[in-house]
């Protein structure tokens, strides 16, 4: 019981710790301060400006942007993540390691020498920049980190099994979707919540890769914003109203979960 | 299953393309200098410089530091929600990951804002706070799943055996969860050496990174200078890659991140 | 196993649904498939009436009969930009570069002539202040006319922000208060090499500029190996009295009151001053006696500009007084405009001193009641000068840039990590080495 508890407050603990920050942007969501650390007194202006158009128009499209790339790169590559890990787990010995060795070169490099090496190969191809490269420069670095996240669930899984579906009179397609696939579901969702999380949270690599048509996503409009007059405080309810919801969905679906588990 | 081998060449060309040719890319400005001929300029350059070696090393030492603080925290943590029961902990899980939602320059400012309330001045303190804070999803992750897999039978074997808890622990689980701890520490130790933004906001700029001179060279005109910098840094990651999967087998053999 | 299929197709439902979503907004864009109507600008954030992005299509259609579409795009760095044109060869039509970042394009030929010709329309560029066309012209590279190429945009000067209750500005009025070691740790710099080059230099030389030996423009620009060394110096022995160097965030600091005082520029310290003020914090911005800096942001186009006509003409719009007004307004610079309507919209007959700003708008202006923070004295603008970039020099002063910065680390330091690093790597190689042994071992006993 003590065990439990002391465990359980070590959570508690590290989870305050990392929500702390988070607090503060909340907290801070309710005064009209334009810097952020000042408290002007209890104020919900920020909330109405940010839905009346206090600020500019392009802060929804970046928002919708970052959305929308980071949702297709997060599918784009949790697909080809798990079709790469099935593959590789197939190659021979050293060619696989071989293959694992530059798979993890994106996640070792820093990421603005990713950035500006992207940037180069698209300008010497002369590939005009846009959403296309952003997506796919995205894709590059987030599909390594879902191969890695596949990858060891086809080392543990049973090959009996597939084997047994096989002599049972199953076509390799049908024990691949009902015996592989489900078994690797797991890895391909979290492949997939870290893809995207990595995306949205970009900014040298799509930067580099954004062109000159005027795309932004939310980091660039925030990093430009931020240098040229402090953080636009309205940025402050945004990230909280994003916060919560993303928390109430959570809870939503653990509920759900839970109910169709008991 | 051994048909699908050629599963694999979709992602090998991705990789060739994306990733291969834009090092080449860099190796090619390394090696050249403003007018295209090839010189090791840039190589002895870094070495004559004391202090980009410095900060270098001393890079290399934060982010040592930062990588063992993640491990001491983020063991624990992982065991902890290793244990819980599968919902709740995939929950946890989450809401680990969950404050990389936020725009990373608004939640390092809120730190900022953070330390400021609570009258702490930014230094190493809040360096190595804002490292751990960014980075210990990475490490807890890994070391979660890891620990998730292992297999029970071996546990109740060798409590059956007669095994103290204290013993299954160190003998059993720990040496079972050595891939996850691997891929954890992979995903911190570089990422920290070249991050720069976390060193310039939370110390203002007094702590200097590995990270930030790269910025500095590339983004000031220097770009086969900054060139050289990163394939050193690739040297380091190139080593210490060959030396881990050499080193330890079963990670190589489990190669994952979960 | 439904389950299991349903959200595999769900997912893959979702996905065709998105990239069409991504590919039909692609389209509208795409339509517009004539790049001679489109007015590609590259500026930095919040610098610009936004408003004018709207209005400017219909003036220009008015004036030429022909259509125009405006793609703005903000960068955060002007490095950044820089980067963009010349390692990418980005076509865009206007892009803002500071005035150090504008030498350094002309000198390496990345900048075409602005457009002098406009028909009909008056050229309103003439409203520029003579006073700011004699700082460009004061500097030239390769024989070619630096205000051919470059049209000001908003002009300051550089000084020191300080919290008036903190600090008395009997002791800001020098650059010496930060060496003072008195006030460490409550004082910021920024992160720029320009300005910290600048400041040091002129701080350096203070004896030499007050005895009339050399210029505030000669310290500033001439870069020689001595120059050189004397700032690394002055910079190492300020750099332990510095609490850090701010990016940006500096006069947040200072609004949040922890900090006494800072290097800014006076654009900047308007909008501090303000938002101190609100939340009751009294900060004041002053220009120290031994001189300082003027610099400004420029409109250029570059090399691979595809659009010079309507980049032109966007810049003659810009130079009609009640636009300049209206960026101002938005931006809170000073803009690089001087007429009659500009004047008259910065009188403020509530203040009480006046400021002599016969330099800017002509003679005759010598006392007005303006802010004279945002419109410095002829004074403080007497004893600055522009800062030129380092061009040639670049590398030297990069270098010594980083060694004054960076050279905080103990050796002894660097030793123990040095060493750690080792073991770690010998301890590595032993494993390593143990498990080809053991390998070879394994492969032996098999044969």
């Amino acid at each position: 019981m003590m065990k439990r508890i002391l465990s359980n407050s070590y959570i508690g603990l590290l989870l305050l710790m990392l929500y702390a920050p988070i607090l503060i942007i909340v907290i801070f969501s309710f005064t009209e301060a334009k810097v952020l650390g000042n408290w002007t007194g209890f104020s919900l202006k920020l909330y109405t400006s940010l839905f009346n158009g206090g600020i500019h128009h392009s802060l929804t499209s970046a928002l919708w942007n970052t959305l929308i790339i980071g949702a297709i790169s997060a599918f784009i590559s949790m697909f080809l993540g798990t079709v790469a890990a099935i593959g590789i787990y197939n190659l021979k010995s050293r060619t696989r390691k071989a293959v694992q060795l530059i798979n993890s070169i994106p996640i070792l490099n820093p990421d603005i020498i990713t950035a500006i090496s992207l940037f180069l190969l698209f300008v010497s191809l002369g590939i005009s920049q846009g959403y296309t490269t952003v997506i796919l420069a995205h894709i590059s670095f987030c599909t390594p980190y879902v191969v890695l996240s596949v990858y060891p669930r086809l080392r543990r899984m049973n090959e009996n099994l597939y084997e047994a579906a096989l002599d049972l009179g199953a076509t390799p397609f049908y024990a691949l979707r009902k015996i592989l696939l489900p078994e690797l579901r797991p890895g391909m969702i979290s492949g997939f919540i870290l893809a995207f999380t990595l995306s949205i949270d970009d900014f040298v690599v799509t930067l580099f890769t954004i062109g000159n048509e005027g795309l932004e996503t939310l980091s660039t409009y925030i990093y430009a914003d931020a240098r040229k007059g402090g953080l636009t405080p309205e940025l402050r309810p945004l990230s909280t109203i994003i916060f919560v919801t993303v928390l109430v969905l959570l809870l939503i679906i653990n509920q759900r979960a839970a109910k169709k588990g008991s | 299953m051994g048909k699908r081998r050629n599963w694999s060449i979709p992602y090998i060309l991705f990789l060739a393309f994306f990733v291969l040719m834009p090092l080449f890319l860099i190796v090619y400005y390394a090696f050249t200098d403003n007018s295209g001929d090839f010189t090791l300029e840039h190589f002895r350059h870094f070495g004559m410089q004391p202090e980009a070696m410095h900060t270098f090393v001393f890079s290399i030492g934060v982010a040592l530091i930062t990588t063992a603080i993640c491990l001491l925290l983020g063991y624990p943590a992982a065991y902890i929600l290793s244990r819980m029961e599968k919902k709740t902990a995939k929950m946890m899980v989450l809401l680990f990951i969950l404050p990389m939602w936020i725009n990373f320059l608004i939640r390092t400012l809120a730190t900022v804002a953070l330390f400021d309330f609570l009258k702490i001045p930014l230094g190493q303190g809040s360096l190595y706070f804002g490292m751990v804070y960014n980075f210990l999803p990475f490490m807890i992750y890994p070391i979660y799943n890891a620990l998730q897999k292992t297999d029970h039978n071996l546990i109740e074997a060798a409590q059956d055996l007669g095994a103290t808890p204290r013993q299954v622990f160190f003998r059993i689980t720990v040496p079972l969860s050595t891939p996850g701890v691997a891929s954890g520490i992979m995903m911190v130790f570089m990422p920290v050496i070249s991050t720069f933004a976390i060193a310039e906001l939370l110390t203002i700029n007094n702590i200097k990174l590995f990270g930030t001179t790269l910025q500095e060279n590339i983004y000031n005109g220097m770009w086969n200078y900054g060139a050289a910098l990163s394939l050193i840094m690739l040297l380091l990651i190139g080593l210490t890659s060959l030396l881990n999967s050499g080193g330890n087998a079963r990670a190589a053999e489990e190669g994952g991140l979960i | 196993m439904k389950k299991f299929n349903f959200s595999f197709l769900q997912s893959l439902f979702l996905l065709v649904m998105l990239l069409s979503a991504n590919l039909f907004s692609g389209k509208c864009r795409a339509s517009d498939n004539d790049r001679q109507q489109v007015l590609k600008i590259y500026n930095w954030a919040d610098y610009i009436d936004e408003d004018l992005l709207t209005e400017f299509p219909a003036w220009y259609k008015e004036q030429t009969g022909e259509d125009v579409r405006i793609v703005y795009q903000v960068f955060d760095m002007v490095e950044v930009m820089y980067t963009k044109i010349a390692l990418g060869q980005e076509d865009f039509d206007l892009v803002c570069p500071t005035q150090a970042v504008m030498q350094r394009m002309i000198h390496n030929d990345l900048l075409q002539p602005l457009g002098t010709d406009f028909g009909a329309t008056p050229n309103h560029m003439k409203n520029m202040s003579p006073f700011i066309l004699d700082r460009l012209n004061d500097f030239s590279t390769k024989g070619k006319n630096t205000a051919d190429y470059a049209l000001p945009y908003m002009w300051g000067v550089s000084g020191i922000l300080y919290n008036t209750s903190k600090i008395s500005p009997d002791e800001v009025k020098s650059w010496g208060c930060f060496w003072d070691p008195k006030n460490k740790g409550k004082m910021l710099m920024k992160d720029s090499y320009w300005d910290a080059y600048a400041m040091a230099a002129v701080y350096g030389y203070r004896d030499d500029i007050a005895s009339g030996k050399r210029s505030v423009y000669s310290v500033t620009n001439d870069h020689t190996a001595q120059d050189i060394a004397l700032v690394e110096n002055q910079l190492k022995t300020m750099k332990p009295n510095l609490a850090g160097w701010e990016a940006d965030f500096g006069k947040d600091m200072m609004t949040k009151g922890e900090i006494w005082f800072c290097y800014a520029w006076n654009g900047d310290a308007v909008w501090a001053i303000e938002e101190a003020g609100e939340v009751g914090v009294p900060l004041s911005f002053v220009v120290p006696s031994e001189g300082s800096n003027i610099w400004f942001d420029c409109w250029v186009i570059p090399k691979y500009a595809k659009n010079t006509k309507a980049a032109s003409y966007f810049l003659n719009y810009l130079c009609q007084p009640e636009i300049a007004l209206r960026n101002m307004d938005v931006s809170g610079y000073c803009s690089a405009v001087a007429t009659p309507e500009i004047l008259e919209a910065a009188i403020d007959s509530t203040l009480e001193e006046t400021v002599n700003l016969d330099y800017f708008f002509g003679p005759g202006n010598d006392s007005l009641k303006v802010n004279p923070v945002q419109y410095p004295d002829k004074s403080m603008v007497d004893r600055s000068a522009i800062i030129n970039d380092f061009l040639d020099q670049n590398d030297e002063v990069l270098e010594m840039w980083s060694r004054a910065k960076g050279d905080s680390l103990f050796s002894g330091m660097i030793y123990l990590i040095a060493g750690v690093v080792v073991l770690l790597i010998a301890f590595l190689i032993y494993r390593f080495l143990q498990k080809i042994k053991s390998k070879k071992r394994r492969m032996g006993k098999r044969k």
